[in-house]
């Protein structure tokens, strides 16, 4: 008897505990504020918590709203069922930081006719002005499908963020310094780095990018050739007198194609890539080995896609390698950069998804900022770059959790009035204007 | 007559050795002569060695962790997540007392132990098939880390943690200590004694007086010490605790341990299958140096992997008929039968 009660005690606890989940999942359900749910691809990076505690420590104290997260996606299945969870709990629009099928994404909010955005982050100029697109990058025998012009649907708010342009220059002005601190140096002997791809292995756009920015300016700016394969299947070496446009373009084809790099292909009289390596398989013996090679063939850099103090932090303990990344401004890349084992971060700042939210609580408000030609946005946002600890800090303290770039008053300017009584809009604001503020240049003094 | 008995053992002894080390020393020539023909070094720098050596003692815990319970029939899915809350927690610890690597190891091994024992009990005590309730166990200890951590990774740079898992002397000494701790365990205690007549045969071992519970609970507990001490070399390497794992984020560890599991149960039909399972994680861990000396991607070592596995379980499914084929008996059957006319064996 006392058995029997026991395990039904423990059954219950259980329960309970799995479906804790769901109920704080529900938690905002009983109130009147405007449900906004958010996708995202990064539960648990400094970056992604930093984007988090504005939206749900900031936001939500200041504005009638409650943020629904979903839980860590990783395929567009999964961030197809978040989406129809969002849409039963009654969310009336969309954030999304996951990118895993985002043509899909927007069909299924303009489907459920709730509003969508995509923050940090742009669309690519075939999702958003529709088209042919290959439906496996990786394997063109596949074929090409045909995508929608998202720029015109009703419910779909638009974007902002860096832009895979932008992400490619945060990987070109990487590659630069590189070169330049090669140059400064007065040593001789060629000048060994490594890579660390991040998510090229999964090709994740933006990773994929900034490597390809990354080789691009080490082959403009330093004078480096990289062989490929051409049209024909032969050999192609690539070098500056390609022009930036078709190095960048090549690069990409490589990188979309083989998932990697190796590094036999990068030449170069004066610097070495002694070592690459990608992805986050932290318990994997391969990927522990790996990351151990790039480290023990001492490069005087790793220029990181990202991830660069997660994966780097530990295994450069006693060594002179330095880590040059693009991340965020978090206390650990502040200790990193002070120490001298990050020599170069490139950070989006946690505020900068201020700008989605009011374009998306306009949108909700009834009165959505569209282009002239009634298109959705698609603006772009910089990173911040800092290169010594006191660049980190100033940037740091300019941001804050209590005392965010884009505070209430800064964001006031650009969301319109409704009148409780007669829900008539006030204040609407025109797309020059939201162009502007989303643009101007923030970077702290 | 003394001198055939002692051929008759000699033979048996050869067949054991020769058995026991079939499997790693062909995969070891195998992969030395592909590196060499590929003109590739599986250990081109010191630390590669001591990575080998993590990765064997990694593999061979984690081998071992998965076969305790495996082999009595309950699937534990909590691996990865018992490695994963106890190295937070440990983690926690030290970076709130300032404590080193020993520090860290300790309360990983004392939170594991507790993580362990706690899932065996909730086994017990709920009497759902044990896939369920490790599954529950899993979500629970992988929501545990989430929250204590809110949800970070945890980054262990500037704690001096690192001294262990760096060193080739020490890991061999836990790779010793473990090997015998566990063979004694299993092998030489009324416990292990227990274990196994639980093992072969559940019923009639209750029946005669064993007693379940208390032997499962125990199974539990040690395989949750060994899943913290692979926690703490693998995040204590990195540097990183990623807890991003929830939804079953961290029942990939497992899936790693399943060949050199069969391996190792295969090594020891001739030995001893915690010897099996050494040989099984050394054999395996030059495959991963063999992968990243040829810088195979991750898709590639998957198939490689899964192709091992299958194969592998293919010959284990067909090991006598693999067995005729080779020696001829086969053949040798087959015309035996074709001659004899139908009927005339009756």
């Amino acid at each position: 008897m006392k058995k029997k009660t026991l395990a039904k005690i423990a059954s219950v606890a259980m329960a309970t505990t799995l479906a804790a989940g769901t109920v704080v999942g529900l938690a905002g359900c009983g109130n009147s504020k405007t449900k906004i749910g958010v996708l995202v691809a990064d539960a648990s990076g400094a970056e992604a918590l930093g984007f988090q505690n504005y939206y749900t420590k900031y936001i939500e104290k200041n504005y009638d709203v409650d943020f629904i997260y979903s839980a860590e996606l990783d395929t567009a299945e999964e961030e197809k069922a978040a989406i129809e969870n969002f849409i039963t709990t009654g969310c009336k629009a969309v954030i999304s930081f996951a990118s895993a099928d985002r043509p899909a994404q927007i069909q299924q909010c303009q489907d459920a006719g709730i509003y969508y955005a995509v923050a940090t982050g742009t669309l690519s100029e075939t999702e958003y002005n529709g088209g042919e697109v290959a439906i496996d990058p990786t394997n063109p025998a596949a074929g090409t499908k045909k995508l929608p012009a998202a720029k015109d649907f009703k419910y779909y708010v638009g974007a902002i963020g860096p832009s895979l342009d932008v992400e490619y220059k945060a990987g070109y002005d990487m590659g630069k310094w590189a070169v330049e601190q090669f140059t400064a140096s007065t040593s001789t002997a060629k000048h060994k780095f490594a890579l660390h791809g991040a998510g090229v292995g999964y090709r994740l756009d933006m990773h994929v990018q900034r490597t390809a920015g990354i080789l691009t300016a080490l082959i403009m700016e330093g004078g480096a050739s990289f062989t490929t394969k051409g049209e024909d299947g032969s050999d192609l070496s690539v070098n500056k007198f390609f022009g930036e446009d078709a190095v960048h373009g090549i690069l990409l084809g490589y990188l979309y194609t083989n998932g990697t790099v190796n590094i036999a292909d990068f030449s170069s009289d004066t610097m070495e890539l002694v070592g690459y390596h990608q992805l986050w398989d932290f318990a994997d013996t391969t990927w522990q080995q790996n990351l151990s090679n790039v480290v023990a063939a001492n490069p005087e850099y790793v220029l990181c896609a990202g991830s660069g103090l997660d994966v780097y932090g530990q295994a450069t303990n006693n060594t002179n390698v330095k880590i040059a990344d693009v991340d965020s401004f978090t206390e650990a890349y502040g200790s990193a950069m002070q120490s001298g084992k990050v020599a170069y971060l490139a950070g989006k700042y946690s505020s900068s998804v201020g700008p989605i939210f009011a374009a998306v609580l306009n949108a909700l408000n009834g009165a959505p900022i569209r282009t002239e030609k009634n298109e959705a946005l698609a603006l772009g946002q910089g990173y911040w770059v800092a290169t010594s600890y006191a660049d980190f800090t100033k940037y740091q303290n300019a941001d804050t959790a209590d005392a965010p770039i884009f505070n209430k008053s800064l964001l006031d300017t650009v969301i319109c009035n409704v009148d409780a009584e007669t829900n008539e809009v006030t204040n609407k604001v025109s797309y020059s204007t939201f162009k502007a503020f989303v643009e101007k240049d923030r970077t702290p003094n | 007559m003394k001198t055939l008995l002692n051929k008759q053992q000699l033979k048996s002894a050869g067949i054991r050795v020769a058995g026991t080390l079939a499997i790693p020393v062909i995969v070891i020539a195998v992969l030395f002569i592909a590196c060499a023909a590929g003109g590739k070094n599986m250990f081109p720098y010191d630390i590669s060695f001591t990575n080998f050596i993590r990765g064997i003692l990694t593999l061979m815990l984690t081998t071992i962790a998965l076969s305790i319970n495996l082999g009595s029939g309950r699937f534990d899915f909590s691996l990865g997540a018992m490695a994963l809350l106890s190295s937070v927690i440990g983690a926690q610890i030290v970076m709130q007392t300032g404590g080193g690597a020993w520090v860290m190891l300790l309360f990983c091994l004392l939170s594991g132990a507790v993580l362990g024992a706690a899932s065996g009990g909730l086994y017990v005590l709920l009497k759902l098939p044990p896939i369920i309730t490790s599954l529950g166990v899993t979500l629970l200890y992988e929501g545990i880390a989430f929250a204590i951590t809110g949800g970070a990774n945890m980054r262990l740079l500037g704690t001096d943690t690192d001294s262990i898992t760096n060193s080739v002397a020490i890991m061999i000494v836990f790779i010793v200590l473990f090997l015998a701790i566990i063979y004694f365990v299993f092998d030489n205690t009324k416990f292990g004694y227990n274990y196994k007549a639980l093992k072969e045969g559940q019923k009639v071992s209750v029946n005669t007086g064993i007693k379940e519970i208390p032997n499962a609970i125990v199974c539990y507990t040690i395989t949750g010490v060994l899943m913290s001490v692979v926690g703490f070399l693998n995040n204590t390497f990195t540097g990183t605790i990623q807890v991003s794992g929830l939804n079953f984020g961290s029942i990939g560890i497992m899936f790693g341990a399943f060949l050199p599991m069969f391996i190792g149960g295969f090594i020891g039909r001739f030995s001893n299958d915690k010897l099996g399972y050494f040989l099984a994680a050394v054999t395996m861990t030059l495959f991963s140096m063999m992968y990243s000396a040829f810088s195979l991607t991750n898709s590639v070592q998957s198939i490689i992997s899964a192709v091992l596995l299958v194969l592998f379980l293919i010959y284990l499914s067909n090991e006598k008929l693999i067995k005729d084929i080779f020696t001829g008996k086969h053949l040798r059957d087959y015309l035996k039968r074709k001659k004899t006319p139908a009927g005339a064996e009756g």
